[in-house]
């Protein structure tokens, strides 16, 4: 009589309690036979409270940060290493060759006025590209370890939606399996955008990836875009030896974002260390059949037509999300005209447990900003409330000075109509650059004319990177110009130029 | 005139911008509902987030008119979409349809539907059995 009442799925677990022990069920009181009912609804295998479809920054941090939490998670990653771009193909291997060719070029340039006199240099370009993969195999590793410290189950294969709850997995290993999940999470990141016209082999014609694993320093490169990435694999090649020319649609360099009297500055600091470039120009088309690649030049603005050649073409003009083969089509969720995931403010998509976090939605595409949104995606999940404040996200362009900005540019402060203060110090009134012989660059801020709470900061020179951290707290602190300056920074720091410029925001700075 | 000068000009000391506000603590409320996101180039959602919704929310726990039959609707607002426990099952309300409801096993996630039937289990079904010691 019991076996007709209960669900099939039950059935097992009741009667498998009842061949253990049948006294057992005979005198089990009626909540006990409930509950073995209940769990015969539940699925076989248990489902995830989190799985994540992408093993970047973006999912490997939100998988970390769900681990600690204490939820049980999954990770899907195709390439076989953890880390994404960032680590594999992006932030890392290319700071790995800007620094280490910065020492070449240093060496080579720069030591003798500093009383260093170096005998023969020679460029083991080989030993490079080993010390790069290096750095990033201990980084991937690293992650690894921390999955095995968060109890987070990493699965190496390509993850497609079959159902809403339900992710299939074609394993890099062989095989398939089904990972189920209440909440899943899609950071699947971003890829370079092709130039129409242009094959990518990765060889003659190289996205960031390929030129970061270039076998030989090519005699000419051009670069087709001159943001972040084109310009900062720009800056390695020239320093090992290649003469690269640089085109940019657009009439400033550095992409959306960096403020145009910095773009200026550091377009000629660029020039000063060899490279060329052609900006309000547009290519219109590429031949890439012969041993050189041959590009066909128009000035935007109608001007003459013009042909480069190069051994090597980098095609920079951004990145689009990567969304191919997820299986979207089969839970309908939806993209927008520039192909990213469309979510509302708590990283959700149409589908309420489904989220979406990193470069394949909105937002800039940095893998700072791509971590801020995984830790605040889980925590929306679990707590139901999280943080991400998108007015300060600092960029960084790793090129030698560094330029680092964060918040507000002037041209983006005229356009809202905001009055405001300008304040700046130059690096050559530094005391630590001038020691250092570095004096290139400045520190830019902007604060309100009313309030005096800084708007924005801009920098170009000598650790900018790390020093727009201090801007990015004050930001996101609502600090005024006068908070920043009335703070004591230690003597002789290049942050003095931080502090003096912030001086020169509501007052006067002291050394210019 | 700057907001610093004033009060230095007041209290003849400075007063920072930059305040401890004490311990962060969670928010007492937060507003669930989809808005589009700060970082969106548009300022609104697709219109297939609510009907999403208004469809996912007929009968489950998700709905915005899942509420009791005897109590209105609750506000979308008041609800947690996708926490994990963000509400208690009790505090969502009963399962029963509204009046002139009917629910559709098949509508529901696969979890909840029938356990389907494997080939092994039909075909003992169909030989009687007899499959099972074949």
């Amino acid at each position: 009589m019991l076996k007709t009442i209960l669900p099939r799925a039950a059935q097992r677990s009741v009667l498998s309690a009842s061949r253990a022990g049948p006294s057992k069920l005979s005198t089990a009181p009626a909540y006990q036979i409930l509950r073995q009912v209940r769990r015969g609804y539940a699925t076989e295998a248990e489902d995830y409270d989190v799985v994540l479809i992408g093993g970047g920054v973006a999912g490997y941090v939100a998988a970390i940060k769900a681990g600690q939490e204490g939820m049980k998670v999954a990770c899907i990653e195709k390439r076989g290493a953890l880390g994404g771009t960032c680590l594999n193909v992006g932030c890392i291997p290319s700071k790995s060759l800007l620094n280490n060719s910065h020492m070449y070029h240093q060496i080579l340039h720069d030591t003798k006025k500093r009383g260093i006199e170096v005998g023969d240099v020679k460029l083991n370009l080989a030993q490079m590209m080993k010390a790069k993969d290096e750095s990033v195999n201990g980084l991937t590793k690293g992650i690894e370890f921390l999955f095995k410290k968060n109890k987070v189950d990493y699965i190496k294969g390509t993850g497609a939606f079959a159902s809403e709850h339900e992710v299939r997995v074609n394993l890099v290993d062989g095989g398939e399996m089904s990972v189920r999940g209440k909440n899943i999470i899609i950071a699947t990141g971003s890829e370079s955008t092709p130039f129409p016209g242009l094959e990518i082999d990765e060889e003659k014609v190289v996205t960031s990836t390929g030129a970061l694993a270039l076998k030989e320093v090519p005699k000419r490169m051009v670069v087709i875009g001159g943001g972040i990435i084109g310009l900062e694999m720009a800056s390695v090649w020239s320093r090992l030896g290649s003469e690269v020319s640089v085109i940019e649609f657009l009439g400033q360099i550095g992409g959306p974002g960096m403020d145009s009297d910095i773009a200026k500055q550091t377009q000629k600091i660029l020039q000063r260390q060899g490279l060329k470039f052609k900006l309000n120009t547009k290519v219109t088309s590429g031949e890439a059949s012969g041993d050189v690649v041959k590009l066909e030049l128009e000035a935007a603005k109608g001007g003459k037509n013009e042909t480069i050649e190069a051994e090597v073409c980098l095609v920079a003009i951004g990145r689009r999300p990567y969304t191919a083969g997820l299986g979207l089509e089969n839970i309908g969720i939806e993209l927008d005209e520039r192909k990213r995931l469309v979510i509302d403010q708590e990283y959700r998509t149409k589908i309420p447990h489904i989220r979406v976090i990193g470069d394949c939605t909105f937002g800039p595409m940095l893998a700072h900003k791509a971590e801020e949104e995984a830790v605040a995606a889980i925590e929306y999940i679990k707590k139901g409330f999280g943080h991400v404040n998108y007015g300060a996200i600092p960029s960084v362009m790793y090129t030698h000075p560094e330029v680092a900005w964060v918040g507000q540019n002037e041209a983006e402060l005229k356009e809202a109509g905001v009055k405001y203060n300008v304040g700046t110090f130059p690096f050559t009134a530094n005391s630590r650059a001038k020691t250092n012989l570095e004096t290139d660059g400045m520190v830019k801020m902007l604060s309100d004319k009313e309030t005096d709470r800084i708007l924005g900061i801009h920098i170009i020179g000598p650790n900018a990177g790390e020093m727009i951290a201090e801007g990015t707290l004050a930001l996101e602190y609502g600090a005024s110009s006068e908070d920043v300056a009335r703070t004591c920074h230690a003597h002789p720091t290049l942050a003095e130029a931080f502090k003096e410029a912030a001086m020169s925001t509501y007052s006067h700075a002291i050394h210019s | 005139m700057r907001v610093t000068s004033v009060l230095r000009a007041v209290s003849h000391g400075r007063t920072p911008l930059i305040k401890f506000i004490g311990k962060r603590s969670p928010p007492k409320s937060v507003d669930h509902t989809p808005h589009a996101h700060p970082a969106s180039p548009s300022e609104s959602l697709p219109d297939s987030f609510a009907n999403y919704r208004s469809k996912a929310q007929q009968h489950g726990p998700l709905a915005g008119g899942g509420g009791s039959r005897n109590t209105p609707s609750a506000p979308i607002s008041s609800l947690t979409y996708g926490a994990v426990g963000g509400r208690a099952g009790r505090k969502l309300g009963p399962v029963q349809p509204k009046q002139g409801e009917y629910f559709d096993r098949n509508e529901l996630p696969i979890r909840f539907r029938r356990t389907a039937f494997t080939e092994a289990e039909m075909e003992a079904i169909q030989t009687g059995g007899a499959s099972l010691y074949g």
